[in-house]
C-alpha cells in the first residue's frame, strides 16, 4: 500500500552510524538475528528501519508460494510445498526482494500466527489456511515499532516461532506449519518499559541511540526533512547514486563475508568476553563472532581485525548483561576492550 | 524431513541426553521436562531427538493452540460436503505413538497444560464437547521445556513429569569454542555437517532400537526395589510417581547399557533423572494462614496456632487455589521433617526465623484475591478482543468476537438439512459461537509510605526502594507497574509514576525525603484517587497498594480527628476494587496496634514485618500477588 510513498532515503539520514552499521550488518549476515534500537522519540529510528527497504537485496524462492519458502532451503518447505513435491511437481525459483513487514501493535493472535479462511470455510465447505503476519515476514524482516508495549501473548507467538524458525499452526481446526525465518528488527523507548529477557535475546545486536547535540549537524538534519517533505521524489532522486553506492557495498560484503573464515583467535576472544561477563547461554558468542565478520566485510575487508570485534562487542553484549537493582554502574567497556585485545591482539 | 541439529554434535548435556535417551527407550516414562535458561540447546535436544528416534516423529504443540486442535473436533468438510458426522482428531490423538513436544510450557495455559499431562498418563484423550462422547487412545512420548526466568511450574505440575533435566550454560571455554564453531559450521552448510554425524547418529537409532528390544527383559532386583523407596522417602518425596519414575528409568538404562538386570548404578542415575524435581523444595517464605476468624480480637499473636493447622491441611477446604496449593507444599515440607511445627508465636516470629512475616487476610478481601491462580503470571478471561483465544462459548452480549470455526462446526451438522443458496455453510443465529479469550493481567504495584518523622524513616525508605527495584527487576513481572508515593507534611507525593522501567525507577529514586507528620488517611485518598481516575485506573488490572505504616495517623485534612478521619477513609476506601496490604511498621513495645485495625477498616492484608528489609519486603509482596514465595 505504502509502497507508492517514496520512503525518506537510508543514506540521507545524518549520523547515527551505529545503527545504521548495525542494521546493514544483518543485512549481509541475516542470522545475527536482528536489531534492537532504543532511543527517545524523534532519533530517526523507524525512518531508518524503513528506509533500509530500498536497499534490501533479491532472493531466490518458490514460485507461488504464499510463504515465500526459500528455494535453495528444502529441507524447511511449507505445507503446501511440501504436498506440491509430494504430487510430483518440481518447484521452480522466482526472485523477490526482501522487504520490511511490520507487526503493529493492534495486531490480533490469529493475524500474527494466521487462522481459518473464514470465506473459503463458507462458500466452498472447506477449510483453508490463510496467512498471518508471521508468513509474510519468512525471509524478510519483521519490524516491530515500540516492541516493548507489544501484548504478552504475541511475544511468545513471536518467541515460539523464531525458536523454531517455523511457524507451527494448530487452531481453529487448521494444522498447518510453514518456515518463518525473519529479521527481527525492533524500536522502543526505554522510558516506557522494559523488554522481557527472552524477547531481548532474540535480538543479535541492540543500540542505543541519542539525539544529534551538535547544533550545525541538527540543523542539517531540519533542512534535509524539509528538502523530502517540499519534493519526495526529487530529493530520493537527488540521493539515488548513494544509495545505489551502499546497495553495492551491501552486494560485495555479503559475497566477502561467506569467504570469512571465523579464526581460532576469534572464537577464543568471543568465548572469552561473554565468560568474563557471565552472560547467559551461547548466543552472544555466536552473535558476536557473525557480527564482527559481518563488520569486517561491511568495510570492504576479507578478515576480522580488532576494531571488529570491538564494534561487535559493543552492540551485541549490553543488552544481554545482568542488571542488579542496585548496581547503577555498568560494567566499564574499557575492560571488555582490554580483553579483546588481549585475547585478539595477543600471540 | 531432517532440518534439525545432530543429536551426537550436541555438546555437554550429557544427563538431558541421557535422559531423551531413556524416553524413547521406555515408553512407560510419563514426560520429560527440560530446565534450562535461554540458549541452553533445549529445544535444540529435543528437536534433534526425531532423527535418533527411529520411526518417530515430533509434532510440535505450539503457543498458539486452541482446544478444538489440541482434543479434536467436527470434521466440516466431510459434515458440509457428505452429510457424515465424523469427527477429526486433534493433536493429542495424531501425536499417537509420535512425539509431543512443547516448547515454553510454563507460558502455555493451564487448562491445555493440564489436559496434555492429563492424557500422557492416562494414554487416553476423553472427548465431550461438540455432541461428541469420546475416549480415544493415545500413546505419546512428552517432551517439554521450560524458561524459568518465565516463571514456574507449580510442583504439582512437575510432579507429573517422570523426568525432569535442568540444563545449564557451559562455562568451560574449551567446550564453548567448539558449540561455537560447530554451530557455524553447520549453518554455513547443514547437509555437509549432519553427513558428518550420520553414521553416530545410526549407531545410537541402533541402540535404542536394541535398547526398546531388551526392555521386556530387563529386571529389578528386589533389592533395589527396596532402595528406590528408601532413597525417595528419604529425600521427601510423598507421591508414588517418583518411584515409578525411577523404575522405569533404572530399566531403560539398564537397557541402553545391554543388560538384563539393573545394577545399582542404575538406580542411582535414575534417581538424579527423576527425582531432583519432587523433592520437598525450601518451605515458602510465607506461611499460609486460613482466614482469620473476624469474632476474634486482634489481641495477641495467635497467627502462630492458626499458622500450624494450616499446616496440617485444616481450613483449606475454603482457601483460595493458591493457597492450597501452598499447603501442599507445606505438607511436604511438614512430610520431611525439615520444618519445625511452629507452637509459639515467639518462636516462629522471632528474628531470623524462616517464618517472619505474618499474614492477616481478612476473609471478606477475598474479592480481590480470587483472581490470583498459580505462582505463574496471572490470568484472565478477557471481555475484549485482546488475549489468546483458548475456547468458545455460546455468546452473551458481546457478539463482535464471533469464533467463527467453532461457528461453523455447530453448524455444520445441519447444512443437509438447509438451504445454502450459493454457500456451501448456512449459519443461523443459534449457531453463533464467541471467543473465550485469556489474558495476563498486569499488576500496578503502589507503594504507600508513612514519611513522617515518627521513626526508621530512612531505613523504610531504603527498604522501599530496594523492593521497587528488585520487583521491576525481577525477570518476569516486567509487564508490571510500580510506583512510590510518600506522604508527610500534610501533603501525599508521587514520587514516582506507576512505571515498568528500571532506569526510570532509578533515576527518580536517587533521593528520597523524610521527616514531618503524618496525615494518613490523605496518603490514602490519593492513592486510591490515583488507581483509580485516570491513566493508571485500567480495569482489568489488578491494583495494590503496600502501605507501609505504623498506623498512627496524627493529621487531618478536615477539621475531624484524625483517627476518625482515618477509619472514614478506610471504610470508604474498602470496596473500590483495589487491594490493600498493610506493612506494620511500629517497632517497639507496647505496641498500639494501630495498622492492624486500619488494616481491617481496609479490608486489607496484614503483615509484620520484624527487620524491614528490601529482599523481605519484595519476597512478601511477590508472594502475596504471584502467590509465590
Amino acid at each position: 500500500m505504502t509502497d507508492e510513498m517514496p520512503v525518506y532515503p537510508f543514506s540521507a539520514i545524518v549520523g547515527q552510524d551505529d545503527m545504521k552499521a548495525a542494521l546493514l550488518a544483518n543485512i549481509i549476515y541475516p542470522s545475527i538475528g536482528g536489531v534492537l534500537i532504543r532511543g527517545e522519540k524523534g532519533t530517526a529510528k523507524s525512518t531508518a528501519v524503513r528506509a533500509i527497504a530500498d536497499l534490501l537485496p533479491q532472493r531466490r524462492v518458490v514460485r507461488n508460494c504464499a510463504f515465500q519458502c526459500d528455494f535453495l532451503d528444502t529441507r524447511n518447505l511449507c505445507t503446501s510445498c511440501r504436498e506440491r513435491i509430494a504430487e510430483g511437481e518440481v518447484l521452480e525459483p522466482v526472485t523477490v526482494k526482501m522487504r520490511v513487514v511490520e507487526l503493529p501493535l493492534s495486531a490480533t493472535e490469529d493475524r500474527v500466527v494466521g487462522s481459518l479462511d473464514i470465506e473459503h470455510a463458507i462458500t466452498k465447505g472447506r477449510k483453508q489456511f490463510e496467512p498471518g503476519v508471521l508468513a509474510l515476514a519468512n525471509g524478510n524482516i519483521l519490524y516491530v515499532d515500540e516492541v516493548n508495549l507489544l501484548d504478552d501473548h504475541i511475544v511468545d507467538l513471536l518467541l515460539d516461532a523464531a525458536a523454531m524458525g517455523t511457524n507451527f499452526v494448530e487452531r481453529e481446526g487448521i494444522s498447518y506449519s510453514h518456515p518463518s525465518r525473519f529479521m527481527l528488527v525492533g524500536t522502543m523507548n526505554p522510558e516506557e518499559g522494559d523488554l522481557r529477557p527472552q524477547l531481548l535475546d532474540r535480538f543479535g545486536l541492540a543500540v542505543d541511540v541519542e539525539g544529534e547535540k551538535d547544533a550545525g549537524r541538527r540543523a542539517e538534519i531540519i533542512r534535509r526533512r524539509l528538502a523530502f517533505e517540499r519534493d519526495p521524489a526529487g530529493f530520493c532522486q537527488r540521493y539515488e547514486a548513494q544509495q545505489e553506492d551502499i546497495r553495492q557495498r551491501i552486494e560485495r560484503a555479503k559475497e566477502l563475508a561467506t569467504h570469512i573464515e571465523p579464526d581460532e583467535k576469534l572464537l577464543r576472544t568471543a568465548v572469552a568476553i561473554s565468560l568474563l561477563l557471565g552472560v547467559d547461554g551461547h548466543r552472544s558468542d555466536l552473535t558476536l563472532v557473525k557480527s564482527a565478520i559481518a563488520f569486517a566485510a561491511l568495510e570492504g575487508r576479507s578478515s576480522v581485525k580488532e576494531e571488529d570485534i570491538v564494534t561487535a562487542a559493543r552492540l551485541s553484549l549490553p543488552h544481554r548483561m545482568r542488571r542488579q537493582p542496585f548496581e547503577e554502574s555498568r560494567m566499564e567497556f574499557e575492560t571488555i576492550r582490554s580483553v579483546i585485545a588481549e585475547s585478539f591482539g595477543g600471540p | 524431513m531432517n532440518a534439525s541439529y545432530p543429536f551426537p554434535a550436541i555438546t555437554g548435556q550429557e544427563n538431558a541426553k541421557k535422559a531423551l535417551m531413556c524416553v524413547l527407550v521406555n515408553e512407560d516414562i510419563n514426560g520429560i521436562l527440560l530446565i534450562g535458561e535461554r540458549g541452553t540447546a533445549k529445544t535444540t535436544l529435543i528437536r534433534s531427538v526425531e532423527a535418533i528416534s527411529g520411526q518417530k516423529e515430533i509434532r510440535t504443540i505450539p503457543q498458539n493452540i486452541t482446544e478444538d486442535r489440541l482434543l479434536g473436533s467436527i470434521d466440516i468438510e466431510t459434515a458440509v460436503t457428505g452429510g457424515a458426522i465424523r469427527m477429526s482428531p486433534g493433536i493429542l490423538a495424531e501425536g499417537n505413538r509420535q512425539i509431543l513436544f512443547v516448547d515454553d510450557i510454563n507460558l502455555l495455559s493451564e487448562e491445555a497444560v493440564h489436559t496434555i499431562l492429563t492424557t500422557s498418563e492416562t494414554r487416553r484423550v476423553v472427548i465431550e464437547r461438540e455432541g461428541f462422547s469420546r475416549k480415544v487412545g493415545t500413546t505419546f512420548i512428552l517432551a517439554a521445556t521450560m524458561d524459568p526466568a518465565e516463571g514456574g511450574l507449580p510442583s504439582h505440575v512437575l510432579d507429573r513429569f517422570d523426568l525432569c533435566v535442568c540444563l545449564d550454560s557451559i562455562e568451560d571455554e574449551e567446550l564453548r569454542i567448539e558449540i561455537v564453531k560447530n554451530r557455524l559450521r553447520f549453518e554455513q552448510s547443514p547437509e555437509k555437517f549432519c553427513a558428518g554425524y550420520d553414521g553416530d547418529v545410526a549407531s545410537l537409532r541402533d541402540t535404542i532400537t536394541k535398547a526398546q528390544e531388551r526392555l521386556p527383559y530387563v529386571s529389578i532386583p528386589e533389592g533395589h526395589l527396596e532402595l528406590i523407596s528408601n532413597l525417595s522417602m528419604e529425600l521427601g518425596i510423598s507421591g508414588q510417581r517418583g518411584d515409578l519414575a525411577v523404575a522405569r528409568t533404572a530399566k531403560a538404562l539398564a537397557a541402553l547399557d545391554g543388560r538384563d538386570g539393573v545394577v545399582f548404578d542404575d538406580v542411582k542415575q535414575a534417581a538424579l533423572l527423576a527425582l531432583e524435581h519432587r523433592r520437598g523444595e525450601t518451605p515458602p517464605r510465607v506461611p499460609d494462614i486460613p482466614p482469620y476468624p473476624e469474632t476474634d480480637e486482634p489481641d495477641d499473636h495467635p497467627q502462630g496456632d492458626t499458622n500450624t493447622n494450616a499446616g496440617s491441611g485444616n481450613g483449606s477446604s475454603h482457601a483460595p487455589p493458591q493457597q492450597r496449593q501452598q499447603h501442599e507444599a507445606m505438607e511436604s515440607a511438614t512430610d520431611t521433617g525439615t520444618a519445625e511445627t511452629p507452637r509459639d508465636a515467639e518462636q516462629v516470629f522471632g528474628i531470623g526465623s524462616t517464618f517472619e512475616v505474618i499474614r492477616y487476610l481478612d476473609e471478606t478481601s477475598k474479592k480481590t484475591t480470587r483472581r490470583q491462580k498459580s505462582g505463574r503470571r496471572t490470568r484472565l478471561i478477557g471481555a475484549d478482543r485482546s488475549g489468546r483465544y483458548v475456547s468458545f462459548r455460546l455468546p452473551g452480549n458481546n457478539k463482535n468476537d464471533i469464533a467463527f470455526d467453532a461457528s461453523l462446526r455447530a453448524a455444520a451438522p445441519y447444512q443437509r438439512f438447509r438451504k445454502n443458496g450459493d454457500l456451501a455453510i448456512s449459519l443461523t443465529l443459534s449457531d453463533l459461537r464467541e471467543k473465550v479469550r485469556e489474558k495476563k493481567t498486569a499488576h500496578t504495584i503502589l507503594f504507600l509510605v508513612d514519611g513522617s518523622g515518627s521513626m526508621g524513616v530512612r531505613r523504610r525508605m531504603v527498604a522501599v526502594k530496594g523492593a521497587i527495584l528488585s520487583l521491576l527487576t525481577d525477570a518476569y513481572q516486567k509487564r508490571d507497574r510500580v510506583g512510590l508515593m510518600v506522604f508527610q507534611g500534610t501533603d501525599a507525593r508521587l514520587l514516582l509514576p506507576p512505571t515498568k522501567s528500571v532506569d526510570v525507577a532509578v533515576r527518580m529514586l536517587r533521593s528520597l525525603p523524610a521527616g514531618g507528620r503524618t496525615p494518613l488517611a490523605k496518603g490514602i485518598v490519593e492513592a486510591a484517587k490515583l488507581l483509580t481516575r485516570g491513566r493508571y485506573a485500567a480495569p482489568e488490572e489488578n491494583k495494590t497498594v503496600v502501605l507501609l505504616t505504623d498506623g498512627r495517623g496524627n493529621v487531618s485534612s478536615g477539621r475531624k480527628d484524625p483517627y476518625e478521619e482515618l477509619e472514614d477513609t478506610a471504610q470508604k476506601v474498602a470496596g473500590t476494587g483495589i487491594r490493600f496490604v498493610v506493612v506494620d511498621t511500629e517497632e517497639g513495645y507496647p505496641r498500639i496496634g494501630m495498622a492492624r485495625k486500619l488494616a481491617c477498616d481496609l479490608e486489607a492484608t496484614y503483615f509484620c514485618l520484624e527487620g524491614l528489609d528490601s529482599r523481605r519486603l519484595a519476597d512478601s509482596v511477590r508472594g502475596l500477588i504471584y502467590g509465590t514465595g
